[in-house]
């Protein structure tokens, strides 16, 4: 039996049907995976994350999860939508379009109460997120007095408080400092030590390595342009140049190490 | 407060409007807020804000009666200038116990207790998320007054101020409308189905419900007192 969590056959998805977003994508994902998905601006990483969370589904295609197909009309069942729920959770780009609720301990909780945990249950959870991510001082402030690194956590944890099995990161260091990054990624290998398969969508060459064992580069004409491990791919400076991944100059960082590596 | 508030509104003298003025003080001192603060945000431009709405009704034109000063053709009259006082006393008195009940309870406290007065969650839900949004929208449109004085300084013309909120009322409708369709994806992404269900309310305890009823009765007597001419 195949232990695949996603499987997609030539997924395309447009937005209104007339703005392409991802055009015949095929990849397979394995239970416990670190994946990385890499591409430009409007590549089509967010839209993939969408679909894989089936938030939205796809013009063209088909996706299965855990060998079972994810279409709109199995999602409308009670049982398999809480059962899907339960088991793949997303981190959303924009934290405040994540954090809706008054508070963060409401946030945090909302997820397991949809999802029929008991409150004490859901409170025991909350405790012990909290301590875990260093947020226990966060929890009755408001989400818009977080500063942008402590909003990031915080939705880190409101995904994390139904265990998910798949964790789904839309650009989850983007606009971060150094040491928030830091503790961001620390977040994301405990939830990958712990068995969890992780996706990550990102444009941030630093982390992937750290992330993932394998990676997929989505081009501009949205689809996959290549994938392999992140050796191979940080390695391959021609394909990053083609898919804008790094700048052609040669003071940049990057192209200063590559051209010294050789 | 709520017993206080409409007895507020519907107080018919001053002397009630005093007894309740002077036990809004009280229990500020006793909430333990910055007295200095609650009485600045209260006293200062309140009051004169009041006045100003007030001030046509002093005049015999609106409120006819006994003239007590003459400013030219205009003249001031007793029942005018009582029911201009009255109004500014009973503004600052229910505006000090709004703003005692906002600086005294989180926001979300107050959610909480519309759960326990049997409030819908669905309406509850709303409720918080609409003040969560509103914050959010009030930092989008000072960022962008702030984007704009830093590219083109400060705007003199009227019409050019007028063009200037115009585009931003425009951008935020559409940033809100963008964002109303994320949030509900994320609502949905964490298993909402469109019953939601929150976390419980404030349960009250013995000395809560024995606050609400000698406020009751607090109320009830002044309320009698008032009517019976008493006060």
């Amino acid at each position: 039996m195949s232990d695949a969590v996603f499987e997609l056959e030539a997924v395309s998805y447009s937005y209104l049907g007339r703005f392409p977003a991802l055009k015949s994508v095929s990849l397979s994902i394995q239970r416990g995976q670190k994946v990385a998905l890499m591409g430009a601006n409007g590549s089509g990483k967010s839209t993939l994350l969408s679909l894989l969370d089936a938030l939205i589904f796809p013009d063209q295609g088909s996706i299965r999860f855990m060998g079972q197909p994810l279409a709109e009309p199995r999602l409308d069942e009670g049982d398999f939508s809480a059962d899907f729920r339960r088991k793949v959770g997303l981190v959303f780009q924009n934290p405040d379009v994540q954090l809706f609720c008054p508070t963060v301990r409401e946030d945090i909780l909302f997820g397991p109460l949809q999802l029929g945990m008991g409150p004490a249950e859901a409170q025991k959870r909350l405790e012990s997120l909290a301590v875990s991510l260093g947020i226990l001082h966060l929890l009755d402030r408001a989400p818009h007095q977080l500063s942008l690194g402590e909003r990031r956590k915080v939705a880190f944890a409101s995904t994390m408080a139904t265990d998910p099995e798949v964790l789904l990161l839309d650009e989850p260091t983007a606009g971060l400092d150094p040491l928030t990054t830091a503790h961001i990624l620390e977040m994301l290998l405990k939830a990958a030590a712990a068995g969890k398969t992780v996706i990550t969508a990102t444009h941030d060459l630093h982390i992937v390595e750290a992330i993932s064992d394998e990676v997929y580069i989505f081009g501009q004409d949205k689809g996959i342009a290549g994938h392999g491990s992140p050796k191979a791919i940080l390695a391959d400076t021609e394909m990053l140049r083609a898919n804008n991944l790094v700048h052609a100059h040669p003071h940049l960082p990057w192209d200063y190490h590559a051209q010294r590596l050789g | 407060m709520l017993a206080l508030l409409a007895l507020v509104i519907f107080a018919k003298s001053l002397a009630v409007l005093g007894i309740l003025y002077g036990l809004c003080l009280l229990l500020a001192v006793a909430s333990k807020i910055d007295f200095g603060f609650f009485l600045k945000r209260t006293l200062v431009f309140i009051p004169i804000f009041s006045l100003f709405m007030a001030l046509p009704a002093a005049f015999s034109f609106a409120t006819p009666g006994e003239a007590v000063l003459r400013l030219g053709p205009a003249v001031v009259t007793r029942q005018g200038l009582w029911g201009g006082l009255f109004f500014v006393c009973r503004v600052t008195t229910a505006v000090s116990y709004s703003v005692l009940l906002s600086l005294s309870t989180r926001h979300f406290a107050l959610l909480k207790v519309l759960r326990a007065f049997g409030v819908p969650p669905v309406f509850v839900m709303v409720f918080g998320m609409a003040y969560r949004y509103l914050c959010l929208f009030v930092e989008m449109v000072e960022n962008t007054f702030k984007a704009v004085k830093s590219r083109v300084g400060f705007v003199s013309a009227t019409r050019q101020g007028q063009r200037l909120v115009a585009w931003n009322i425009a951008n935020l409708w559409a940033r809100s409308f963008q964002m109303n369709e994320q949030v509900y994806l994320a609502m949905r992404s964490r298993g909402y189905r469109g019953e939601p269900v929150l976390s419980q309310g404030l349960r009250a305890r013995a000395r809560d419900w024995a606050w609400v009823m000698s406020v009751l009765l607090f109320a009830l007597a002044l309320a009698w007192a008032q009517g019976k001419g008493l006060l």
